[in-house]
């Protein structure tokens, strides 16, 4: 008896995972505004995780590769139903974006051959070129906040193997993990010696 | 099956090298998709990118999407979208066993700080191309007029989104609205 009333709570958690998810990825574009949607759904309104188990999540979010929206549905799903969760609440925050793409896909050689279509996504691409500058300038103080001339070499070195070295960036990753882990003993060396 | 799977592994590496929020995505694909693999030339990258921003959802996803749909219909499309998603979940569930209670210690601080600056490397080179793209369209011979034009939307953008602190949404599709009616009145 006791095992059917598990199975449907975990089924309805499921599901309600799903939904949730799913709506916020319809409605909400950027990471951040995911993740405050997030936040005003789980902890305040359903109290699935308190507002101190977020904070941390977000920690670990903030620390992995990829999509805020996809790493958070996936600690929150886990918290709230184990695997299952995870995949529910990453199926949903997938399935939107995934699902209008393939549309727009489909009809793209319609849609982009047609001159006032066209005109338009130039348009935007304006808008992008500025909205990049906006992104870095956001990303250049939280970068360089508290910091000396460390992010400022690594920018440089950074800019320059991508202007003119080789296309992989696999090896850019690899060398800013070691040269921030490099930085971060050097600091503590250089703290244990005072 | 080969193409799938070498669409699924592009991807799974594009997921794991997006560090700095959702448009860190843009370089990396630009870099993996455009330059390496060739599977999309750079004006279609253009339309993606406008694109991205009217579609719902992080920019990886929807261009994982569109990327595999247009190299191997809608099984690419799904072997894109479950590869870019297969190390980031990984990595956030690896580091939620790891630190159930996660404090940011000053090693994983600075890790972080690096690859942000990496980042901005990045999204800077492929700011100065897409700008170049945008404000010189047919270099290199330079259509003075509409070079200053492109400058002028640009900045008004700009101003709109970081001054006035306007979502990129609306001044996307203010700028497009604005091109078509420009276009109409002048070009």
């Amino acid at each position: 008896m006791d095992n059917t009333t598990e199975q449907s709570s975990l089924a309805t958690r499921l599901a309600a995972l799903f939904i949730s998810t799913f709506t916020i990825s319809c409605t909400a574009n950027s990471g951040y505004a995911i993740l405050a949607v997030m936040k005003d759904d789980f902890v305040n309104k359903r109290k699935w995780l308190t507002e101190a188990e977020m904070t941390d999540y977000i920690a670990i979010v903030q620390s992995s590769p990829g999509p805020m929206a996809v790493t958070s549905s996936t600690i929150i799903g886990y918290h709230v139903a184990g695997i299952a969760g995870t995949f529910a609440a990453v199926l949903g925050v997938i399935l939107p974006p995934f699902l209008v793409m393939v549309l727009v896909t489909l009809f793209y050689e319609v849609i982009v051959g047609n001159p006032y279509v066209t005109l338009f996504l130039r348009g935007m691409q304006m808008g992008v070129v500025a909205m990049l500058f906006d992104v870095i300038m956001g990303l250049f103080r939280s970068a360089t906040d508290k910091e000396r001339a460390y992010p400022f070499v690594v920018m440089a070195l950074a800019f320059a193997y991508v202007r003119f070295a080789g296309a992989s960036i696999v090896w850019l990753v690899v060398a800013c993990i070691v040269a921030g882990v490099v930085k971060a003993l050097l600091v503590k060396h250089k703290e244990d010696q005072r | 099956m080969s193409l799938i799977l070498q669409v699924f592994l592009a991807f799974v590496r594009i997921g794991a090298m997006v560090f700095g929020g959702a448009y860190a995505a843009i370089p990396i694909v630009e870099r993996e998709v455009v330059d390496m693999q060739g599977w999309m030339t750079y004006a279609e990258f253009m339309d993606l990118l406008a694109l991205d921003e009217i579609t719902p959802g992080p920019i990886l996803i929807n261009s994982a999407t569109f990327v595999g749909m247009r190299v191997a219909g809608i099984p690419g499309a799904i072997a894109a979208t479950l590869g870019c998603i297969t190390v980031p979940m990984i990595v956030a569930l690896a580091l939620f066993f790891v630190f159930r209670r996660y404090k940011d210690t000053p090693l994983v601080q600075s890790v972080m700080t690096s690859l942000k600056c990496m980042a901005v490397a990045l999204i800077a080179s492929t700011m100065l191309k897409l700008g170049v793209a945008a404000i010189a369209p047919e270099a290199p011979s330079i259509d003075v007029v509409y070079s200053v034009y492109v400058c002028a939307v640009i900045a008004v953008a700009f101003y709109l989104m970081h001054v006035r602190h306007l979502g990129p949404l609306p001044v996307m599709l203010g700028c497009g609205a604005l091109n078509l009616l420009v276009a109409w009145l002048v070009f």
